[in-house]
């Protein structure tokens, strides 16, 4: 797949404090990647790099295959940013302050692409009102309207949905999920359902250093090491000796209501499961459960994250 | 462009009451000047013998001390015009938004620095009628007004290219503002210690450097190539440097 985006190696130093250390990903078209990381990663450092605003201390960005730099207003119009916190002016009324953007980006019909954009983030009935005066929701939606509005084939969202009420993060996520049909999309967030939902692909940086790159589901299967499995038994019963199936060890254990509860992880990858279950009926246990545990993203987070701290 | 930025920033001074108010304060306090000036020239003729009253000339102490006066004014006004054009985009990191965009760095300058000058140029006009009051008194000299009013509006240039520099290197409007009041105070110190020094080529640079020399001189309409050099390079050279500046924070 095409590689609009591609970071090689790129470093931010600032004096006495390494804020991103050779960080390497590339951004396929028309997905929707993921950009993961604990606060004070560099996630926000590598967006504002990649959008240009910040330059990089060594290694290169490409995007579209140009490389980019704040000298680059060749690319200005192809990409799209919604910071942590939206370049808002409180003191102007919405509809005036997405015209002056669309206009600094040379927009021809403003007036036409505000209201359509207006439109779709919902932002008509807040039209003349101040944004100071607007909730954190719609300020958001103005936030992104204005990485919208002229129409960039590229987007760079950091968190949009933090801090929302549950409603307005649905209408987001969904109105994101539509703005991949055309565009690409580099999205951070600190909710890993969230990313689970919308990324095809992420990337998890902590402290400045990619940890990990690439498809979900690959990075699911490099994470999974050996054969997870949950077993529920009768309550009250003990688990048997389950040797004869390899290497194992006991992750958890928890009695509920109706069954005693195990997570065993098998050294060896080959399905048991089958055999597994045959075995323990064989000693008269009863069997409620037996499934393949998945890591869940959160999992692999903090694995990334904690462990290697 | 430039066009679009500078009425986004004409429109958010009128947007809010503060323009209002300096203009109104401005009107007011030149308004008590003019006044004050007029009383004690009339109550200084009327003092003296007939024959002796051309020895008080009406354009060396009305017209002449009432534009030095506004040139005082510029010391607090201008600063608060200047001190939120960078400062205010700092702290709610909104700049953001023009490196984004395909807007270069001297665009924002320049256009800040027009917009600033049309409130100035608001302020100046209301004190438009003073020469109504001029002409009743028989004083219809055109070139003295014009020569005056270009004085103060080029000293307003250079402050404002120092206000907006000062706004451009600090987050807080405050700070900002009084950066510039001392930086405006320390451009007439300058021209004080020419004076004082006896050390004639230190005497002639102080006096060249500071703003004070060049605007006595437009004031009385003598204003020469020097002047004009010293006013662009002033302004180019505080531009300058508030482009540098937004460059640097940006790196």
């Amino acid at each position: 797949m095409d590689k609009i985006l591609v970071v090689d190696r790129v470093c931010k130093e600032y004096p006495g404090r390494v804020a991103v250390s050779e960080a390497s990903f590339a951004v396929a078209k028309g997905s929707i990647h993921g950009f993961l990381g604990p606060n004070g990663a560099g996630k926000s450092t590598t967006m504002k790099m990649i959008a240009g605003i910040l330059p990089t201390s060594a290694g290169e960005i490409k995007l579209f295959g140009q490389t980019v730099s704040p000298e680059n207003r060749e690319l200005k119009n192809q990409l799209g940013l919604l910071p942590e916190n939206a370049p808002l002016y409180p003191d102007m009324k919405v509809e005036t302050y997405l015209q002056y953007v669309a206009k600094l980006h040379g927009v021809s019909k403003a007036k036409d692409q505000v209201n359509k954009v207006m439109e779709e983030l919902h932002l008509t009935e807040v039209r003349a009102r101040l944004i100071g005066n607007l909730s954190k929701g719609f300020k958001q939606r103005v936030g992104l309207a204005q990485a919208i509005v002229y129409d960039a084939p590229f987007l760079i969202l950091d968190e949009p949905t933090n801090g929302l009420d549950p409603q307005t993060v649905f209408e987001l996520r969904d109105f994101i999920k539509k703005l991949s049909i055309d565009k690409t999309i580099l999205f951070s967030s600190h909710v890993l359902s969230e990313v689970e939902q919308l990324c095809n692909d992420i990337t998890i940086i902590h402290k400045g250093k990619i940890r990990a790159s690439g498809n979900l589901q690959d990075i699911h299967r490099k994470f999974r090491q050996g054969l997870v499995i949950k077993i529920g038994l009768g309550l009250g019963e003990k688990l048997p000796d389950l040797g004869s199936f390899g290497k194992f060890e006991v992750t958890h254990h928890s009695s509920l209501s109706m069954e005693e509860q195990f997570i065993l992880n098998f050294e060896s990858e080959s399905d048991i499961r089958s055999d597994l279950g045959r075995f323990i009926l064989d000693r008269g246990l009863k069997l409620m459960t037996l499934h393949v545990e998945s890591p869940e993203l959160e999992d692999i987070f903090l694995h990334m994250t904690e462990t290697k701290k | 462009m430039i066009f679009t930025l500078w009425k986004k920033e004409v429109d958010a001074y009128f947007s809010s009451p503060l323009a209002f108010v300096l203009i109104g304060l401005f009107s007011l306090i030149s308004g008590i000047i003019f006044f004050n000036l007029l009383v004690t020239y009339t109550d200084g003729i009327q003092a003296l013998p007939p024959n002796y009253t051309e020895q008080i000339s009406f354009v060396e102490e009305v017209v002449l001390k009432f534009f030095a006066n506004v040139n005082f004014l510029f010391l607090v006004f201008i600063p608060l015009i200047t001190m939120k054009l960078f400062s205010e985009e700092i702290r709610q990191e909104t700049l953001d938004l023009y490196w984004l965009s395909p807007i270069k760095e001297w665009e924002l300058v320049l256009s800040k620095t027009l917009a600033a000058f049309t409130l100035v140029l608001s302020m100046l006009l209301i004190t438009g009628v003073f020469p109504l009051v001029i002409w009743g008194v028989g004083i219809r000299d055109f070139h003295l007004l014009g020569t005056s009013y270009l004085a103060v509006s080029l000293n307003a240039c250079a402050y404002i290219a120092l206000g907006l520099f000062c706004s451009s290197i600090s987050g807080n409007q405050i700070i900002a503002a009084l950066l510039s009041v001392l930086g405006i105070m320390f451009l007439w110190m300058i021209t004080w210690g020419g004076h004082l020094n006896s050390n004639y080529v230190v005497s002639e640079i102080f006096t060249y450097i500071g703003i004070t020399s060049h605007f006595e001189r437009s004031l009385r309409g003598i204003l020469g190539t020097q002047d004009i050099i010293y006013y662009f390079s002033f302004v180019s050279i505080f531009s300058f440097l508030t482009v540098k500046s937004l460059g640097r924070r940006n790196w």
